[in-house]
């Protein structure tokens, strides 16, 4: 049936009741004013397309995916054959804990399948003020150390030494990948096998500056061995740097309870103060969080506070405070945050207490009590993906 | 302690209620769902065997099917047996399966029962018979049920349709099968009443006095009408009847008259495969088998030749995104939108589809109207059957949601009167009277 013909069908249907007549008027200006928005989008492509600027973008996308191919041939030793691909998947399933200071000094631990006591560290938990964090990354991984002057150094996983679980560790046993350099301290250490498939690397400040570099600068970034600082302050130090996607929803938790979430898209290429900080707070957490994920909040009792993903609100000024998640009365009685993760079905959380004991809690089962049985203040928490999500992981720490 | 309930299965919704000698009680089956009396007839089947109905059902499915990936795997599914004149040899077969396939969403298990020829299914590993489906469709119904109820349920009063089919034989055959079905699913005690009948004992209590009634369940499935004195204390069904004439069929012609040239009808001429592709789009059900690389192979060629490529990226997109069900659905919410207003828009608008339709009421009346004859006939073969002439009767009651169609209204208000046409509720009253029934 042509155009013509159901018009005229129209028309009938209007003739026989006229009270459809209204109702055609405004289901076909509906349709055309579609269509006319559809209209422009395509003009924009085919301007895009005649100008030449969409070939330049696929250009660049082609040679920002044949550097990563280089660096996963330069991973795997060779060409990676399919069999070769294979088995780094099999391989992705080992997860393991990393427990670091500032000094640079990192602990390695395996993950197990199990929750409960991993051991404890039996030293001086802190240094400049700063308390050790804890991540969790796949055996195969490659580790970004993102250090306070900006400066970069990459290390494989592997070649940190595996710590005996169960035991007492010492920082002096610990491995030390990257020394810091004189003046300098070790801000974060992030994996870097998602880059290939992100956009940006993200970075937080203490004081709330962020700022993200897009990944297709990878290859200068590496073999400069500089990232940045990503403060404006001097008194301000980098906290905190992850990989993420353009669409992605960049969260900010602090030390007094606010949660400022961030559009990826919207932020700046330069370093920029996003949330308005008191003078004694300060950013403890910092990460991606995912639309299937719930958050998880630790204060320094070992209280949990669960909220669902979709309690963040996207900043709309440049510059805010955030949600309040702690309430004024419990600020009052000195409640805090000392770190929060975003975390899915099956995962794992591991806690550092101020003991130096770091423990793994099934968060399913954290969530629901609300408490950890920690003997000691919280000091540092991290998300241990379930294991099939290891593969794809992206890892958190505060 | 045990109750017995009355239990409608229909074509697309089915529920349940109870009966206490006062009053009717519709049970909030589906929570899920925006009217929770009414759950709709579907099953989803996961891979791990675990099955889910109503609401539930349709959002699992849409979670975990719509865009989802494929991955096809070569299967030996048997062999052939070729016995020439002087020669025999035998040939491996092979199918594609998609290994990713997450379920099977199935509908119309009610007409299941009555298709000839049609045994069962293959679900994955499994094999299902009609009498599986039913049984585990009737045992998750039954189950949240007791959840409601907090007790035992052993006996059912079920709806059954006049005719389930033409010939008595299948008749019977369909109605052992949904009996066997319940039995399986844990009713010790199953007995039947016919759906219009069971919607006139839901009137009934409405009446004062006694009235020579016409029920017009017009559901999903099939048409089934009954004519009855009741009220009183009187109650004599003087005669019944129906016809496999239904709301599926209307959504069916819609689909066919309107839809598939926005899938390449009329572009595509010589191309066999291509076209046997598009003729399928009304059975959405059949769709998703369609989805084999073969197919896409064929559909891309066409594309890249140039041949209707909106159209035929458009269907592709449906059978391959798994949309032919969100599809089937915006069909039937525009039909019953015309119920209402005198022009609705059919759209689907999905990566690779952009389906845009402007639909009349006019227009659907006129695609509907082959139909008009088959309910005509049977209205009259029943009420002859029954001896009465139009004028005698006091009152029509209009069930079952294909009953609004506004040109069946009309049919009914030329033929009766108007004033006689009454509408009772289009979901409930047939289960209400079946749990009256059951309660007798």
């Amino acid at each position: 049936m042509t155009l013509p013909d159901k018009i005229d069908e129209w028309i009938k249907e209007a003739e026989t009741r006229p009270a459809s007549a209204l109702t055609i008027m405004r289901l076909v200006a509906n349709r055309m004013r579609e269509l006319n928005e559809r209209n422009e989008e395509l003009l924009a492509e085919n301007i895009a397309l005649q100008d030449g600027s969409r070939v330049q973008d696929y250009q660049k996308r082609i040679v920002h995916l044949e550097y990563q191919l280089e660096m996963l041939k330069r991973r795997l030793g060779g060409d990676p054959g399919l069999s070769a691909l294979e088995s780094l998947t099999e391989e992705t399933e080992t997860a393991n804990i990393l427990v670091y200071n500032v000094r640079g000094q990192v602990l390695r631990l395996e993950a197990g399948q199990a929750s409960g006591r991993l051991g404890r560290i039996r030293d001086e938990l802190a240094f400049n003020g700063e308390w050790p964090r804890v991540l969790s990354v796949s055996e195969q991984d490659e580790l970004l150390l993102l250090f306070t002057s900006g400066r970069i150094g990459t290390c494989p996983v592997a070649e940190v030494p595996l710590s005996e679980p169960g035991s007492e560790w010492k920082w002096a046993e610990a491995s030390l990948p990257n020394e810091p350099h004189a003046g300098e301290l070790l801000a974060c250490i992030m994996p870097l096998s998602n880059m290939p498939l992100s956009d940006y690397f993200l970075q937080t400040s203490r004081r709330g500056c962020v700022k993200k570099t897009m990944t297709s600068l990878s290859e200068t970034i590496l073999s400069k061995n500089y990232l940045g600082k990503g403060t404006i302050q001097k008194a301000d130090q980098a906290f905190d740097a992850l990989l993420c996607q353009k669409n992605d929803r960049h969260a900010i938790l602090t030390y007094e309870g606010r949660l400022l979430g961030l559009d990826v898209e919207s932020l700046p290429y330069s370093a920029e103060e996003r949330i308005r900080l008191t003078a004694s707070d300060y950013v403890v957490a910092s990460f991606v969080l995912p639309q299937e994920a719930s958050l998880l909040c630790l204060t320094q009792t070992g209280k949990v506070v669960q909220r669902e993903a979709s309690i963040l609100e996207l900043a709309k000024s440049p510059l805010a405070r955030g949600q309040a998640l702690i309430s004024p009365a419990r600020l009052e009685q000195g409640t805090r945050f000392v770190g929060a993760v975003p975390v899915r079905d099956g995962e794992r959380i591991a806690v550092l207490d101020a003991d130096g004991n770091l423990n793994l809690y099934e968060a399913r089962t954290v969530a629901g009590a609300g408490t950890l049985e920690a003997r000691a203040l919280a000091l540092s928490i991290g998300v241990v993906p379930a294991p099939a999500a290891q593969a794809n992981q992206t890892t958190n720490k505060s | 302690m045990s109750i017995k309930v009355g239990l409608d299965f229909g074509t697309s919704n089915s529920g349940i209620a109870v009966y206490d000698g006062h009053r009717v009680t519709i049970l909030p089956i589906d929570g899920q769902n925006v009217q929770p009396e009414v759950v709709k007839t579907l099953l989803y089947i996961t891979r791990d065997y675990q099955a889910y109905i109503g609401q539930e059902a349709v959002e699992l499915y849409y979670r975990d099917n719509v865009n989802r990936q494929r991955r096809f795997v070569k299967q030996w599914a048997g062999e052939i047996d070729y016995h020439g004149a002087d020669m025999h040899y035998v040939r491996d077969i092979y199918v594609y399966v998609d290994e990713l396939k997450p379920g099977r969403l199935l509908q119309y298990i009610k007409t299941a029962l009555r298709k000839e020829g049609y045994r069962g299914t293959q679900i994955f590993e499994r094999y299902y018979t009609v009498g599986d489906l039913a049984q585990t469709y009737l045992r998750l119904l039954k189950n949240r049920a007791e959840g409601i109820l907090g007790e035992k349920i052993e006996a059912a009063t079920l709806g059954r349709p006049v005719k389930f089919a033409e010939s008595p034989e299948n008749d019977r055959k369909a109605e052992d099968t949904l009996r066997q079905a319940a039995y399986e699913a844990g009713f010790k005690q199953v007995d039947f009443e016919l759906e219009p009948i069971a919607a006139a004992l839901d009137y009934e209590q409405t009446l004062a006095k006694p009235q020579n009634v016409v029920i017009f369940d017009f559901g999903g499935g099939t048409l089934d009408i009954a004519v009855m004195r009741l009220g009183g204390g009187e109650r004599k069904v003087y005669a019944s009847g129906g016809v496999d004439v239904a709301g599926s069929d209307f959504d069916r012609a819609i689909i066919q008259k309107r839809m598939l040239a926005h899938f390449g009808l009329g572009k595509i001429q010589h191309q066999p495969e291509i076209l046997e592709m598009i003729q399928a789009v009304p059975d959405w059900m059949a769709l998703p088998e369609l989805a084999t690389p073969l197919n896409r192979n064929t559909l891309d060629k066409a594309i890249r030749a140039g041949l209707a490529p909106a159209r035929l990226k458009a269907l592709q997109t449906l059978i391959y995104n798994d949309l032919a069900f969100t599809f089937y659905n915006r069909v039937e919410a525009a039909k019953i939108a015309l119920s209402d207003s005198g022009a609705t828009v059919i759209s689907l608008d999905d990566k690779g589809v952009a389906l845009w339709e402007l639909y009349t009421r006019h227009q659907f009346e006129n695609d509907i109207f082959d139909y008009i004859s088959k309910v005509e006939k049977v209205l009259f073969d029943t009420l002859s059957s029954a001896g009465l002439e139009p004028g005698q009767v006091d009152a029509v009651v209009k069930t079952g949601g294909s009953s609004n169609i506004p040109l069946f209204s009309s049919l009914l208000g030329r033929i009766f009167g108007a004033k006689k046409v009454k509408q009772s509720d289009a979901f409930s009253s047939v289960v209400a009277g079946l749990a009256i029934r059951a309660g007798m």
